[in-house]
């Protein structure tokens, strides 16, 4: 068994209530580290990838990798993986708090999830004892109130949950963690909830053997020093990732009014990261070993948007349930938010399909007959809290809009599907590609989507991070223009996959030196990776995706910016300014090794040693 | 138009003289209270033998003193960025935009992260109009 792992996994058959352990090959382990990586290996290898995301044989993944457990900083991460019920594409999700280092002392890495239990059931996991529980009686129960009471008993349990919206299949739901954390994006809460699984709980006492305990302490000393220095840390310390919303609008970073507006300093000021902590701010709140502790703890204490004390909003949810809809009531948003953490829902994709649907509504293309009575008028947040439980209970229009941004506008037809701004199906995170060309081929080549966090392109383009150490840099890179973007996206791709298949935050590797966690992954594993090996596993990472993608029926077709993004705003840093798809996808198909068709070419998957995906896409 | 030495108190007038005639300025600053100051870090073969303390205040629109000063009054700003010489001049010259050189620790700042965010137009105009003065730099003479 390789160091840094638990050295087994958990494969969970709810058909027939059956968990069972396995392993996986040391080799495999090197290969790919770990994560939504190794998920993806395994979901290629052993699951008929053309089954419907919901149906019992489609397996969901909860992954962990090599780091998580040490109490190396970030290192707290997991990922849940499927088959996307939101887009029909590789599906995965990240998520910080303490799942996974609670899973690896329980002695698991990962556990991996097929069938249909007959009826609800939990989940539970304590020192390597597992056995399926009914959970009739916490059905229907909100996030919140159902990890409540799985803790009753014992509050050291770590749980992952799903709401209403889960149990539901609304195709944008998410699985909480520890009420604070969640796995948003992709749907995967609807993945749980259609094999009637609500919820996952884990008890771990064990210890993670290292290969070299001695260079780990040093690199563990070396990244609290990084940490401390960091001027990104101190930020996100001080105002969350909101620390963005002031700064973002400024560079054009901002999405305002579903992305038809380039500017408004006014809403950017009233929802911003500094606002956040002057007003509603109670205390920060950390994720297992994070000195960081970018969390925002909020409560609103009075007002028709009064919530009790609980987890803040994200820089993402002031963006979508803020600038997006006009709403200039930070209030609103953190109720918003508290709304769909209970209920279970990506506040991304959520707040994205309001915003289309408010759109529609001011165009006069929906009304209040389509609406069930709600007056959906920019910034009208009322109709908004009176809609989310009813998108989670897909209730009339509610059921309309759970189907997501594009499939919604598909049954409405005409116009209606250009006011929705995805890459294939997954609505855009709040980073405006007219302010950052980089971004739009990041979210055009994405696996799962258009994202933001599959990669590390943010972080290098917006000048977060620098690292000359790991491929050619400039000292600054002008955000409205492609030249250079194609090489950079693709380095940066590499690297930033890393923190999914470490298991590390992003946030981590944009703070911490590259050498820094290198180090500390190599004593950890002691696998000895040099920074062109690790790059190369990135590399495997994204070309393994792109396969199963191409084999569920992604082509060069399917890599292209939404019309809204295409359309130049008239105001703001990115005013005029659309990225070069042509040039920016010509330059990287060559890098990436995709032929015309956007598949991978077979010495390309030669080169990473995807033999057996090669197989699968020439045979 | 004239030109200025780096790091002068000359320069330092016309940078000052270009703040306080800025009405874009006046307008976007209205609300910033508080010094700043610049620490330049020695490096002798660009010409810069010893640290050099700059000290700037503002206030509400307007500006007050812009000082070459010492050491122990460039500590008593309410913001102290200090870097070395390249990098000051990456900035000065819009090479590098100050936030990010900040954000990757090229530069470093004690003070109220949360304030210079809630203001950040006001430090990007104040960069701006740094950037427009002609400026003669030690190691390019």
């Amino acid at each position: 068994m390789a160091n840094g792992y638990a050295g087994r996994f958990l494969r969970v058959d709810l058909t027939e209530g059956r968990c069972s352990p396995f392993t996986v090959e040391d080799a495999l382990l090197r290969k790919f580290i770990g994560g939504s990586s190794l998920g993806a290996k395994l979901f290629l290898d052993g699951f008929p990838l053309e089954a419907d995301p919901l149906a019992p044989e489609s397996p969901l993944m909860v992954m962990t990798g090599p780091m998580v457990g040490s109490g190396f900083p970030g290192s707290s991460r997991f990922a849940v993986c499927a088959k996307s019920p939101l887009t029909g594409i590789w599906g995965e999700s990240a998520c910080g708090g303490n799942f996974g280092p609670e899973l690896k002392k329980a002695g698991y890495d990962g556990i991996v999830i097929t069938g249909r239990a007959e009826k609800p059931v939990v989940l539970s996991i304590s020192e390597g004892e597992t056995k399926l529980t009914d959970a009739s009686g916490l059905w229907g129960k909100d996030v919140y109130e159902t990890t409540d009471i799985l803790k009753e008993t014992d509050k050291g349990i770590k749980v992952l949950v799903i709401g209403p919206a889960g149990e539901n299949l609304v195709r944008f739901a998410a699985v909480g963690n520890d009420k604070g954390h969640f796995v948003g994006r992709t749907g995967l809460g609807a993945v749980m909830g259609a094999k009637r699984l609500k919820a996952i709980s884990v008890r771990g006492e064990g210890k993670l053997a290292k290969a070299d305990e001695t260079r780990y302490r040093e690199a563990q000393k070396a990244a609290f020093q990084e940490i401390k220095d960091s001027a990104l840390a101190g930020s996100l310390h001080a105002m969350g990732s909101d620390a963005n919303m002031d700064i973002g609008m400024i560079n054009g970073d901002v999405p305002v009014k579903n992305w038809s507006i380039g500017e408004d300093f006014e809403l950017s000021a009233a929802l911003s990261g500094p606002t956040l902590s002057e007003t509603y701010l109670t205390r920060t709140h950390a994720c297992a070993n994070c000195p960081v502790a970018c969390k925002r703890i909020v409560r609103v204490p009075d007002g028709p948007f009064q919530t009790e004390e609980g987890p803040g909003p994200e820089y993402e949810t002031c963006g979508t349930f803020g600038t997006m809809i006009m709403n200039r009531d930070l209030a609103g948003v953190i109720k918003a938010n508290e709304l769909c953490n209970r209920l279970g829902m990506d506040t991304i994709s959520c707040g994205a399909a309001i915003a289309w649907a408010m759109e529609l509504f001011g165009k006069g293309i929906l009304t209040v007959k389509d609406t069930d009575g709600l007056d959906l008028a920019w910034g009208n947040m009322e109709s908004v809290l009176a809609l989310l439980p009813r998108i989670a209970g897909r209730e009339g229009f509610g059921d309309l809009l759970a189907q997501g941004s594009l499939a919604a506008a598909r049954k409405i037809g005409g116009n209606a599907v250009d006011a929705v701004v995805h890459v294939k199906g997954l609505d855009l995170p709040m980073h405006d590609p007219r302010g950052y060309h980089g971004m739009g081929l990041a979210y055009m080549m994405s696996n799962r989507g258009a994202c933001h966090l599959q990669h590390a392109v943010l972080a290098t383009e917006q000048g977060m991070a620098s690292w000359p150490q790991l491929f050619p840099m400039k000292d600054d890179y002008q955000g409205t223009t492609s030249e250079g973007k194609a090489e950079l996206v693709f380095h940066s791709e590499n690297y930033g996959i890393l923190g999914n298949s470490l298991s590390i935050c992003h946030y981590l590797t944009d703070i911490l030196k590259p050498e820094t966690i290198r180090d500390a992954f190599n004593a950890i594993t002691g696998f000895g990776l040099d920074f062109a090996g690790l790059m190369a596993c990135g590399a495997r990472d994204w070309t393994l995706k792109r396969g199963i993608n191409n084999l569920l029926g992604v082509t060069a077709k399917d890599d292209v910016l939404p019309k809204r993004i295409m359309t130049p705003l008239l105001e703001g840093a990115g005013a005029g300014s659309v990225p070069d798809v042509e040039k920016l996808k010509r330059e990287y198909y060559v890098l990436r090794g995709l032929d015309e068709r956007g598949f991978p070419k077979e010495e390309k998957l030669v080169e990473l040693g995807l033999d057996d995906l090669r197989e699968r896409l020439y045979r | 138009m004239a030109k200025f030495n780096a790091m002068t108190q000359e320069w330092l007038d016309a940078w000052k003289e270009k703040i306080a005639t800025s009405a874009e300025y006046k307008e976007i600053a209205k609300n910033w209270e508080g010094s700043v100051s610049i620490i330049v870090n020695p490096d002798p073969e660009k010409g810069i033998p010893e640290p050099i303390y700059v000290f700037t205040d503002y206030w509400h629109g307007d500006v007050r003193d812009f000082l070459i000063c010492d050491k122990a009054k460039a500590e008593s700003a309410n913001f102290v960025m200090s870097g070395d010489f390249a990098r000051w001049k990456q900035v000065a010259k819009k090479e590098v935009d100050s936030t990010k050189a900040l954000m990757q620790g090229k530069l470093k700042l004690k003070g109220d992260l949360t304030y210079v965010v809630r203001n950040i137009k006001t430090v990007n105009k104040v960069i701006d109009l740094l950037c427009e003065i002609e400026t003669i730099w030690p190691d390019e003479v």
